[in-house]
Formats: structure tokens, C-alpha cells, sequence
């Protein structure tokens, strides 16, 4: 057997098990008792609200945040304008008053200024909310209730993407959408290893304890969640509680974002590469090896179908011209060609197995549905997603080992 | 700081097992899909054989007329598309499977009973249908150029009506094959011989064959 043949089968293989294990996970622990605040005992919140250059954005940001559902006494807003070259802080300072403190410092990157806000909490709970993200006024509630268990040290919403109209916004749609499922079944495993920078909600005494943000982190979002697993704590997960964020619509963005994203990754992961191993329960045996091995052989599979389809798109010009380019004979030649593709098409093995996947990504996407609400424009979305979703993913991991083998630099912005 | 430890072993066991079922149940299934088609391609098999065979004896015995049009045309349409079917089969249930070698023994009868008859046409009604005998192998090392010479054939045969394409596979354990080898010298894979006499090798465009037609 060809050895692309062996490793598709075997991440078919690897993937069907983890897909059984999950779901498995899942229902195990859906119904298990979680300690829970009530409304009387809710802590007070800090938000905080890094931004730079948002000027476009910050009004809409500060006007959902302003609406959410939480005791107006047990609530602040603080703002860091990290040094916007446009009218961010300007905007900002009309939404000044009495919970929401705004502050300007020279730009430094969002670490520097998330950890600026940090001296500036009230907060027993803080959490960090982008400058383009937009809540659901029952979102905070929903998550903050979580921190009645003192071992939990972060809550990680159900988050999504804002009205995605762009072709790449609704490939992102769906990723997102299916992303609900896996990290609730993460978090029965307390296995949750990455929070959305979006927004998340963290104890306040575990900065405290353990230091701020990482300044220069690429992912300091991610850092965080790492180090809460690395010092045995708990991520929840409310996938019930809505948070929009805005997708990159360009091509580049898109890119740089996920450049951004996966280089933080492999950065932090060898950083906290203890986390492999039974020390760290199913984390460290199973979730987190599974990920890499699923990151290892998409990576693996987009390469060689890249050099494959080059060399295949050789071959068949060269064939064309040995027919001197005669289509409608080279297409007319076989009365039985359907016939004969439909055979070979039911009887691939890969066919059965993608039917499968799909199966499982329609109940993923059926219980995102009932946690957010109705899907909008699912079927124009989900067909783009399994076109160009796998593509675009072994694309964006490739050119990010290739960044990291070579030592390039990769920016935030 | 919580405990670590994993949270049912048991879990991992049941997983291991559901994973494991529906791999090999993707398998099954495709393996039944594919056996089905292997029924219904030995029917269309058994149907061809013995049409050509009526029809040959009832020229032979009865003197029934065969220089009609399209005499050799019905027995003709469905037979490449038998031979491609055939051939995914082997791939699909591997070169080893005694089923579909056994099919494929009997198609290369088919094929040259097929061969015989046009030829018998050409004599006796004064034709002039071309047949072209392509010897190809499902050898990795010949497989791609076998596949392209094949589509190049199909296309031949598509711009010419009065042609008929027979294709062997030079490594199938037939003693018809071998002695159809030795009738006319073929030496290795991918050689085509055009009317039984003009043999071809290392083709690299139609116009090469078209020439001969």
C-alpha cells in the first residue's frame, strides 16, 4: 500500500476513535452537577478592553458590553487605549462615567496593556474582551456563575463570528460553529487548552499568583489557558453564552492571523511540553497528543496532495496534447463513463469515511444551533467549508512550521 | 489544584472499540458495494458470451445474415467499459482474488470470440472494420501509461466508427494470452497492434494511430 494511503487511513483511523471518545466524554459528564452561583452571590466583574487603532469598532463593543445582564454594582469596564494613532480614545472617553474607567498609555502590544489593566482591576473576576467583540447581554452571567468552584480559574464562552458575509468569514463560521462541541467535550476532560483572546473570564488571583500576561507572546491568550493546565486548574466552557467576533475577510488577514496563531501555538506548547504525558490526566494522554498528530497529518496530506495535483495537472496536459486537444471525443469515448465513476466513487473507502465526518459535523453543528440559536445561511456556508476548509488549514500550518524552521519573524499585527 | 488522573479508562476501551467498528464497517461496506457490481458485471458477461456465440452459430449453421450495420455494433458497445470495470475490480479486491482473475480470463474470451466475429464480418461482407489489440498491464511501473494510452484509444475510438479496440493485460496467468503474445511477438506492455499486422510501441499521439486507419 502506498504510504499516503497508510497515513490517510490511519488518521481516519485516529480520528474516528478520538471523534467515539469525545462524544462519549461529552455525555458522560452533561449531566453531572457543577457548583454554580446564584444571583445574589455573584462576584464583581472587571472588564478589560485593549485596543489599538479600533476606532470602527469600539462604540459597538462598548454598547453591548454596557447592556449585558449583571448587577450594575458588581461591574466595571476598563478601558486601554495602547497608544490608537486614530480616534479610538476619543470615542472611548464618551462612554466614561462612574463603572467605566478609561486609560491611554504608549503602545506597547496587547499584553503590555491587558497587564496595565490589571493594576487598574477592582475585580475578583477580570475579563479580557477585544475592541471588535460583541456580547450577549446574558453571556457574562452565564459564565462568571462557573467561579463558585474555586479550582475553576477561567470560563471560555461559546464564541462565534458576526454576521460572516465573505467567503473566508463563512468558512471561519462554520469552523467556529463545530469548534462549541469539541470544547465542551474539552472541558469535560478539563482538557481545554485553548480560550478565545475574544473574550474569557479569569481569577484574578491567578495573575496574582502566577504573573500577568507574557510580553511578546504571540498568543498570550493561549499562554494563559497553558499555564492554567500546566498549575492544575480548571477551564470551563458555557457554550451557551454567545460572543461575536469579526472575522477577517481578506485573504492576507486571514493568513497573518492564523500565522499568528498556530506559530504561538508550537511556541507555547514546547514552553508547557510537560503537559504531554499522564501527569495531566486525559489532557496530557489523549486530547493534546491527538491534536498534534491531527495537526501532523494534515499538514502531511496537504503537501503531498499539493505536489500530487501539480504533477497530475503535468501528466494531463501532456496527455491533452497527445489527443491534440480533441475534448469531445476524449469525453464522448466512454458511454458507461458515469457508470464507471459512480463505482469508483461509492467504493472508495475515504468516500464511506467523509460521509461519516459529515454525519458528525451536522450533530457538531446541531448543537452549536441549540446553544446560539438558528444557523444562518448554513447552506451556502458549510458546502465552502468542506471544500476549502482542509486546504486552507494544512496551507496555514505548513507555512507556519516553515516560519518556525527558519526562524522567521512573525508580528502580531 | 485538581486531580489529574485519567477519567475512565473504560471510556478509552469503548471508544477504541466504536472507532475500530466503524472503520472496518467502512470497509465492509465498500466491499459489498463492490461484490454486488461484480454480480451484475459477471451477468453482463455471461449475456455478451453467449450472444456472440448464438450469433456466430446462426451464421454458421443457419446462414443467418450478419453484414447488417450494426450486427457487431450491439455486441460491441458494452465491451470496454466490462474490461475497465473488471480491471477496478482486481485493484479493488486485489491482483491475488481468484474471482476476479477467473472473470477476467473469461472477458479476454469474450474479447477475442468479439475479434474473431469482425474479423468474420470483414471477410464475408466485404468491411473494412479496423480493430486495434491493446496489451496494457496494472503493473505499478506501466500502470499511469497504460491509463493514458487507454484514454488515448477511447479517444481514437471516438473520431473513428468502423473501429473496434480489444485490451489484454499482458500479465494475466491465461494461456490465451500468452499464446496470443507469441502469435504476434509482443514483448512488453503498452504495444498496440492495428488490423494484426502493424504493431505499435511507445505511443506518443493519436496521430500515430490515426494514420494506420
Amino acid at each position: 500500500m502506498e504510504l499516503i494511503k497508510v497515513v490517510i487511513y490511519l488518521s481516519i483511523y485516529i480520528g474516528l476513535i478520538a471523534t467515539s471518545f469525545y462524544a462519549l466524554s461529552f455525555f458522560s459528564n452533561r449531566r453531572k452537577d457543577k457548583l454554580l452561583y446564584e444571583d445574589s452571590e455573584l462576584p464583581f466583574v472587571s472588564i478589560m478592553i485593549p485596543a489599538f487603532n479600533e476606532g470602527k469598532s469600539i462604540a459597538r463593543t462598548f454598547d453591548s458590553i454596557l447592556k449585558v445582564d449583571y448587577p450594575k454594582n458588581k461591574f466595571e469596564i476598563v478601558f486601554v487605549d495602547d497608544g490608537s494613532s486614530d480616534n479610538t480614545l476619543e470615542i472611548a472617553r464618551k462612554y466614561a462615567g462612574k463603572n467605566v474607567k478609561i486609560f491611554h498609555k504608549k503602545n506597547g502590544g496587547k499584553a503590555t496593556a491587558m497587564n496595565f489593566a490589571l493594576t487598574k482591576v477592582r475585580g475578583e473576576i477580570v475579563v479580557s474582551m477585544d475592541a471588535d467583540t460583541f456580547v450577549d447581554s446574558q453571556a457574562l452571567k452565564k459564565m462568571v456563575r462557573h467561579f463558585k468552584n474555586p479550582e475553576v480559574m477561567c470560563v471560555s464562552p461559546g464564541i462565534t463570528i458576526y454576521q460572516p458575509k465573505s467567503f473566508l468569514q463563512r468558512i471561519q463560521y462554520m469552523e467556529y460553529l463545530m469548534g462549541l462541541f469539541l470544547r465542551k467535550a474539552f472541558a469535560s476532560l478539563n482538557a481545554i487548552h485553548i480560550t478565545p483572546g475574544a473574550f474569557s473570564a479569569y481569577r484574578k488571583e491567578f495573575f496574582d499568583k502566577y504573573g500577568g500576561y507574557e510580553v511578546g507572546n504571540l498568543t498570550e491568550d493561549l499562554e494563559v489557558a497553558l499555564r492554567i493546565q500546566y498549575n492544575h486548574y480548571i477551564i470551563e466552557n458555557v457554550p451557551s453564552a454567545p460572543v461575536y467576533t469579526i472575522a477577517p475577510t481578506r485573504f492576507y488577514d486571514l493568513l497573518k492571523q492564523r500565522r499568528r496563531w498556530y506559530v504561538g501555538l508550537m511556541k507555547n506548547t514546547w514552553k508547557y511540553r510537560k503537559i504531554f504525558g499522564p501527569k495531566y490526566g486525559d489532557l496530557g494522554m489523549f486530547v493534546f497528543p491527538i491534536a498534534w498528530i491531527s495537526i501532523f497529518f494534515s499538514v502531511f496530506v496537504t503537501v503531498y496532495l499539493f505536489f500530487k495535483t501539480m504533477f497530475n495537472v503535468v501528466d494531463e496536459v501532456l496527455f491533452l496534447k497527445s489527443i491534440n486537444f480533441d475534448f469531445p471525443n476524449l469525453l464522448n469515448f466512454n458511454l458507461y463513463i458515469l457508470e464507471r465513476w459512480a463505482f469508483l466513487f461509492f467504493t472508495n473507502p475515504i468516500v464511506i469515511f467523509i460521509g461519516i465526518f459529515v454525519l458528525v459535523i451536522g450533530a457538531y453543528l446541531i448543537y452549536a444551533a441549540k446553544n446560539l440559536g438558528p444557523i444562518k445561511g448554513w447552506q451556502f456556508s458549510l458546502p465552502l467549508f468542506f471544500m476549502f476548509f482542509a486546504l486552507l488549514f494544512g496551507f496555514w500550518w505548513t507555512l507556519s512550521i516553515i516560519y518556525v524552521i527558519f526562524n522567521r519573524d512573525v508580528k502580531w499585527r | 489544584m485538581v486531580n489529574r488522573s485519567i477519567q475512565s479508562g473504560r471510556r478509552y476501551v469503548l471508544a477504541f472499540i466504536i472507532g475500530t467498528v466503524l472503520f472496518f464497517g467502512g470497509f465492509l461496506i465498500v466491499n459489498s458495494l463492490s461484490y454486488l457490481e461484480y454480480q451484475r458485471i459477471s451477468n453482463l458477461q455471461d449475456q455478451l458470451a453467449y450472444k456472440i456465440f448464438e450469433d456466430k452459430l446462426g451464421y454458421s449453421l443457419f446462414g443467418q445474415e450478419i453484414c447488417s450495420d450494426d450486427a457487431y455494433r450491439k455486441i460491441s458497445e458494452d465491451l470496454g467499459f466490462q474490461g475497465r470495470i473488471i480491471d477496478d475490480l482486481e485493484r479493488k479486491f486485489g491482483k491475488e482474488d481468484a474471482r476476479v482473475l477467473e472473470r477476467k480470463k473469461f472477458y479476454s474470451l469474450i474479447l477475442l470470440e468479439h475479434f474473431e466475429f469482425v474479423n468474420l464480418i470483414n471477410q464475408e461482407c466485404g468491411k473494412n472494420i479496423h480493430t486495434i489489440l491493446f496489451f496494457y498491464s496494472n503493473d505499478l511501473k506501466y500502470l499511469t501509461h497504460s491509463e493514458d494510452l487507454g484514454r488515448m484509444l477511447g479517444t481514437v475510438y471516438g473520431r473513428n466508427d468502423n473501429l473496434v479496440i480489444y485490451s489484454f493485460d499482458v500479465d494475466l496467468d491465461s494461456e490465451v494470452i500468452k499464446d496470443l503474445k507469441d502469435k504476434y511477438f509482443i514483448q512488453e506492455p503498452l504495444e498496440i497492434l492495428i488490423d494484426g499486422d502493424i504493431k505499435l510501441r511507445g505511443v506518443k499521439s493519436i496521430d500515430e494511430i490515426e494514420q494506420h486507419l
